[in-house]
C-alpha cells in the first residue's frame, strides 16, 4: 500500500444504477465491430476486413479520420442483398484474396464480424480455414494471418468490441518460444500521446516492453518523399511473441486485460492488471508495479517528472478546483480513472456516466470501492447511460461546473454554458488533443492545466469574477 | 481503349469497366462506365449502405422529427456528427440521434416491443416534439420485425404524433443509393397528400435534393423570397415533416440533386401531375439558368432578371478576381455522384479551373452519361473508385485541389494536395452566386497555402526548392 494515506473524511453516497430508460438518445459508444477496428489498425502490415454492410467500416474510418485527422485502411466484404440470404462466405474469401493480392505488404487480416454476419451464421473460423488453403495456394510465398473476430453488435459496445480483437489477435498468434525478457503492455484505448508517454517511461526505467497496440504513428507526418506512415507499429512478430514475456501489464481493466488472463492461463504469462494511470497515485502504482516485476528501479528522472507535475497541480488544485462539481463520460477506465484524478486535485467528481451494460462487472471494481472509501460527497454512478441523461439531469436542475467527456456531448456543455474539456475518443471538435497524454503524470498536469484554462475562459466570458486573475 | 486497367487493378480486371478516360473520338455509347455495381469485396471501396443513404443524406436532414434507428447502437453513433446542414431551430436535427440500442435476446425474441418502447420514451422525454422517422437496419430486416405494424400500434396509441417508418437495411442494394430511393418512395406513398397547408403565393413549388449544406438551403431562400414564390417543402434541407406532407400542392418541382430525389419528383409528376425542372444550385450560368427557368414557369421572368441583374453586379467582381488567379489549376472530384456533373463544367466556366479526375461512390449511369458529357477530354471518371486507384490516378493527373471527404483528405494531404471537403464543404454556402464566390475564395486559399511548397522542401537539400515569394493577394 502507498505510504501517501488518502484522508477519511466522510463517507457519503456512492450509487451504481443503470439508466431508466430502455432506449438511447445520443449513444456515448458506438458498437463492438468500430472497438475491433480500433485495435486492428494498431497492428503493422494490417487490414482489418469488416464482414458486414458498408457502412459498419465506411463511419468507422470517418470517425477514426475524424478524431486524429488521418486516414486508416480497412476494408468491408460489402456485404449485399445475396449474402444476406444465402450467406457471406463468398464475400469473405473474394475479399481476402483481393486484400491480398493488392496489398503485397500485407500479412494480418482481422476477419471482424458484424450484428448482420452473426445472425444469417456464417462460418466464420471454416471460411477462414479455406481462405487460408487458398492463398497458401496461390501466393506461396506469402504469410498472411488470418484472425477471426466476433464481435456482434448487439452486445457489448466499442469497448469490449476492442477488448475481443485484441485477445483475439493474440490468441490466433501468440506462440510459445525463446523467453524475450521483454514486458507486454496491453495499454488499453489511449490516444498516441500516450503511448509516447508510456515509451518515454519504458525507456527511463530500461525495460523492454511490447507496446499493444503501438498508435504512436497515428499522429503522422507530412514528408518530403509524401510517403505516408500512419501505421500501427505492433508487429506479427511482437504478438508471437507475447507468450514468451516476463509479464503482461494490463493498464486498463475493461480494454485488454482479458488477453492478459489468456496469456496468463495458455502461456504461463504472468497477468499484472493495474488500475489505468490516470492522476499521479494511479501512475505511481504502475511505475511500482513495472519496478515489481522487472527489478528495475525508478529513476531520478520519474520522481523528478512527478514533482513537477505535483507543482503544477497545487498552483490550481485548493484555489480553482476545489468543491467544483464535475461530470464525467466515457469508457469506463478512463471515467473511474480521471474520477479518481479528480480527487487528487479536489475537484468533485459527483456524476460519471459509463455507456455499455456490464453492469455486474462494475459492481467489482476496487476504483469504486475507493471512490466510496474516500468521497466527501454524494458520487452518481450511471451505467448503460446515454447523452441524454446528462442533458436530462442538468435540465432537472443538476449544477455542474465542468464536463469531462468528448466532443459526442459537445451541445450539454455549449447551452448549458458549463465548462468542458475534451477527453477521451472522439475528440474531433478540438485540435491536436490525440498527440497529448493524459495518463502518467505529465497527462495529469495537462488536463488539469486544461481544466484550469477551460475555467478561466469561461470567468471571463461570464465576467465572473474574472479580475482575480488580474494577479496570480 | 478509353476504358482503362490500372495497374493496381491487375487482380481484379473487372474493375477496367468502372474507370473511363475520356477522348474526343470516343463513341459515347459504349464509353461508359458501368455503375450501381456490386462493389468488390476488400477493394477499400468509399460506398456506405443503404440505412446511412436514407438517415444521413435525406430523414436526418428534417429539422423537427425525431430519427428513431431500430437497431444495435453504432448504426444511430455512426450517422451523428458526421454531416453539416444547420436549421433554423438550433440544429435539432444535428443534436440529436436515438437508437432502441437493440441487443442479443432482442434478436434472439424480437425487437417490436423494444421499438414501441424506445418511441413511446422518445416522445415522452421530449413532449414538443411529434413527429418521427423510423429506419429499420440489417438486424432488424434480418430478424424479421413487424416494424409498421408497432409504428401503427403507437400512432393509435398517441393519435397527436405522426411516424413515417423506412425499411433500409444496410445490406440491400449495392450503396447508400438504395436507401435515397427507398426513402422517396416510401414517403410519397404514405405521407404525400396527408396534410394541407395555407397558400399564400399564386406561385408554389418544392424545392428537391438539397440538403442546407452549410446553409445552401437558406442562401437560396432568399431568392424564392425576393421572387415571391412560396417554397411549399424543402426536400430536406432545413425541412419540415408537415411541410412534406403537402408536396402536391406545389404547382412545380425544381429538382436539384437529382441522384438522391429524383425519385420523388418523378412520382409528383405522375401521380399529382406537378411538372419536374430540373437545376443546377452551383455555379454563376447554372444559377442564372435556373432562376430563369422558374421564371419562366410562373410567368414572372421580370423579377427573375431583376434579382439575376443585382447578384450579378454585387458576385460576379468577386467571382472574377478568383478566375483570373485560378486559370488552368487542376482539381479532382471524389465525392457521392451528382457534384461531379453540377461541379465540373461550373468550376471550368466561371473559375477557369479543369477538373482532371472524378470519381463518384454511388452515380448511376445516367449520372456519368451527365458528367461525361459535360466533363473535359482527358479526364477520368470513375465509378466507386478504391485507394489503391486514388494514388494510381493522382500520379497520372497532376493536381492543384481535391474535393473530397475528411478522410481521402487526409491521404491527399501527405501527397502535399490540399483538400476541400466536398460533402460538407470548408466555409461555405457554395450554392448560389454568393456561394460560388465562397466556393473560389476556398479553392484560392487552399491552392496558395505556403505549407504545400514547404512540405515539398528536404531541409537537407543543398539546393532547396526556390519557394515563391508571393503566393497570395489581397482579395
Amino acid at each position: 500500500m502507498s505510504t501517501c494515506e488518502m484522508a477519511d473524511v466522510k463517507s457519503a453516497e456512492v450509487t451504481l444504477a443503470p439508466k431508466a430508460r430502455a432506449g438511447v438518445i445520443n449513444p456515448m459508444y458506438d458498437c463492438q465491430p468500430a472497438g475491433a477496428q480500433f485495435a486492428g489498425i494498431g497492428v503493422k502490415d494490417c487490414i482489418p476486413l469488416v464482414h458486414g454492410g458498408q457502412g459498419c467500416s465506411m463511419f468507422v474510418r470517418l470517425l477514426f479520420a475524424q478524431h486524429f485527422k488521418e486516414n486508416f485502411s480497412i476494408a468491408s466484404t460489402s456485404l449485399h442483398e445475396d449474402s444476406a440470404v444465402f450467406g457471406g462466405k463468398k464475400r469473405i474469401e473474394e475479399g481476402v484474396m483481393v486484400l491480398a493480392k493488392r496489398y503485397p505488404e500485407l500479412r494480418v487480416i482481422p476477419l471482424i464480424t458484424t450484428c448482420s454476419t452473426e445472425i444469417i451464421g456464417d462460418d466464420i473460423e471454416g471460411t477462414l480455414r479455406l481462405c487460408d488453403r487458398a492463398l497458401k495456394a496461390e501466393l506461396p510465398d506469402r504469410e498472411i494471418h488470418l484472425v477471426p473476430v466476433h464481435t456482434p453488435s448487439f452486445k457489448g459496445s466499442q469497448v469490449t468490441g476492442y477488448a475481443e480483437c485484441v485477445k483475439s489477435l493474440i490468441k490466433t498468434l501468440a506462440k510459445k518460444g525463446e523467453p524475450t525478457g521483454k514486458l507486454n503492455v496491453l495499454t488499453g484505448w489511449v490516444n498516441p500521446g500516450d503511448i509516447t508517454l508510456l515509451k518515454h517511461y519504458f525507456a527511463e526505467m530500461d525495460v523492454a516492453a511490447t507496446i499493444l497496440m503501438d498508435t504512436e504513428d497515428f499522429d503522422s507526418p507530412m514528408l518530403p518523399d509524401k510517403s505516408i506512415k500512419t501505421y500501427g507499429r505492433t508487429t506479427v512478430e511482437d504478438l508471437r511473441d507475447t507468450a514468451n514475456a516476463v509479464g503482461t501489464l494490463a493498464l486498463a481493466r475493461y480494454e485488454g486485460a482479458a488477453a492478459g488472463e489468456f496469456l496468463r492461463d495458455t502461456h504461463q504469462v504472468p497477468h499484472h492488471p493495474v488500475s489505468t494511470p490516470y492522476g499521479i497515485k494511479n501512475t505511481d502504482d504502475m511505475l511500482r508495479k513495472i519496478q515489481e516485476i522487472t527489478g528495475k528501479e525508478i529513476p531520478e528522472s520519474l520522481v523528478h517528472e512527478r514533482g513537477i507535475a505535483l507543482d503544477a497541480l497545487a498552483d490550481l488544485a485548493h484555489m480553482f478546483f476545489a468543491n467544483k462539481k464535475v461530470a464525467i463520460y466515457g469508457h469506463p477506465d478512463l471515467v473511474l480513472g480521471l474520477a479518481q484524478f479528480c480527487m487528487e486535485v479536489e475537484l468533485e467528481p459527483v456524476l460519471l456516466l459509463i455507456g455499455d451494460d456490464q453492469g455486474s462487472k462494475y459492481k467489482k471494481d476496487p476504483r469504486i470501492a475507493e471512490l466510496k472509501r474516500t468521497a466527501h460527497f454524494d458520487i452518481d454512478i450511471v451505467h448503460n447511460a446515454d447523452l441524454w441523461e446528462l442533458e436530462q439531469r442538468i435540465k432537472d436542475g443538476l449544477k455542474l461546473d465542468l464536463i469531462l467527456g468528448h466532443s459526442k456531448g459537445r451541445y450539454i456543455a455549449i447551452d448549458a454554458k458549463i465548462p468542458m474539456v475534451r477527453v477521451g475518443f472522439p475528440t474531433f471538435d478540438r485540435a491536436g488533443l490525440y498527440r497529448k497524454p493524459t495518463i502518467g503524470y505529465r497527462g495529469a498536469m495537462e488536463l488539469a492545466e486544461s481544466i484550469a484554462n477551460a475555467m478561466f475562459t469561461h470567468m471571463e466570458y461570464t465576467r465572473e469574477r474574472e479580475w482575480i486573475l488580474n494577479t496570480w | 481503349m478509353p476504358m482503362v486497367l490500372l495497374n493496381c487493378d491487375t487482380d481484379i480486371p473487372e474493375r477496367q469497366k468502372h474507370v473511363y478516360l475520356k477522348s474526343p473520338d470516343d463513341d459515347p455509347a459504349t464509353c461508359l462506365p458501368v455503375a450501381n455495381a456490386p462493389t468488390i469485396p476488400g477493394t477499400l471501396s468509399e460506398r456506405g449502405c443503404a440505412f446511412c443513404g436514407a438517415k444521413l443524406v435525406i430523414g436526418g436532414v428534417l429539422k423537427d422529427a425525431i430519427q428513431m434507428i431500430h437497431g444495435p447502437i453504432g448504426c444511430a453513433y455512426d450517422t451523428w456528427h458526421t454531416k453539416r446542414y444547420p436549421t433554423d431551430n438550433g440544429h435539432f436535427n444535428m443534436k440529436y440521434v436515438w437508437s432502441t440500442d437493440m441487443k442479443e435476446q432482442h434478436v434472439v425474441f424480437g425487437g417490436d416491443k423494444r421499438l414501441a418502447q424506445a418511441i413511446n420514451e422518445a416522445f415522452d422525454q421530449m413532449p414538443d416534439v411529434k413527429r418521427m422517422i423510423v429506419y429499420t437496419t440489417c438486424p432488424t430486416a434480418l430478424i424479421g420485425d413487424d416494424v409498421k405494424a408497432t409504428v401503427r400500434q403507437v400512432m393509435r396509441d398517441r393519435p397527436d404524433v405522426d411516424i413515417f417508418t423506412v425499411e433500409c437495411p444496410g445490406f440491400s442494394g449495392v450503396s447508400q443509393s438504395k436507401g435515397h430511393h427507398v426513402l422517396n418512395i416510401g414517403w410519397i406513398n404514405e405521407k404525400v397528400g396527408t396534410l394541407e397547408k395555407e397558400i399564400t403565393s399564386e406561385y408554389t413549388m418544392n424545392l428537391i435534393g438539397d440538403f442546407n449544406i452549410q446553409g445552401d438551403t437558406f442562401l437560396l431562400q432568399k431568392y424564392w423570397d425576393r421572387l415571391g414564390i412560396q417554397v411549399i417543402s424543402h426536400f430536406t434541407g432545413n425541412g419540415s415533416y408537415d411541410d412534406l406532407r403537402s408536396m402536391h400542392q406545389a404547382r412545380l418541382s425544381v429538382v436539384n440533386c437529382a441522384r438522391s430525389s429524383g425519385y420523388i419528383a418523378n412520382e409528383l409528376k405522375k401521380r399529382y401531375g406537378i411538372p419536374r425542372l430540373d437545376i443546377d444550385t452551383w455555379g454563376f450560368g447554372y444559377m442564372t439558368d435556373g432562376i430563369r427557368k422558374i421564371c419562366a414557369f410562373f410567368g414572372i421572368e421580370e423579377r427573375g432578371e431583376e434579382l439575376i441583374a443585382e447578384e450579378w453586379a454585387k458576385w460576379k467582381p468577386q467571382l472574377d478576381w478568383y478566375k483570373e488567379r485560378l486559370q488552368g489549376k487542376r482539381m479532382a472530384i471524389w465525392t457521392g455522384g451528382p457534384r461531379l456533373w453540377h461541379w465540373t463544367k461550373a468550376v471550368e466556366d466561371d473559375m477557369g479551373i479543369e477538373v482532371v479526375a472524378m470519381s463518384s461512390k454511388f452515380g448511376h449511369e445516367e449520372d456519368f452519361e451527365k458528367v461525361i458529357a459535360r466533363g473535359r477530354d482527358g479526364t477520368y471518371y470513375i465509378d466507386d473508385g478504391n485507394e489503391l486507384e486514388f494514388f494510381e490516378i493522382v500520379d497520372l493527373v497532376k493536381l492543384d485541389v481535391i474535393f473530397t471527404g475528411p478522410r481521402v483528405g487526409e491521404l491527399m494531404k501527405k501527397m502535399h494536395i490540399p483538400y476541400i471537403n466536398g460533402h460538407g464543404y470548408h466555409n461555405g454556402p457554395y450554392m448560389g452566386f454568393e456561394g460560388f464566390v465562397n466556393m473560389a475564395r476556398d479553392i484560392y486559399n487552399a491552392v496558395n497555402n505556403p505549407l504545400r511548397f514547404l512540405a515539398a522542401q528536404d531541409i537537407r537539400d543543398p539546393l532547396p526548392l526556390i519557394m515563391p515569394e508571393r503566393l497570395r493577394e489581397a482579395a
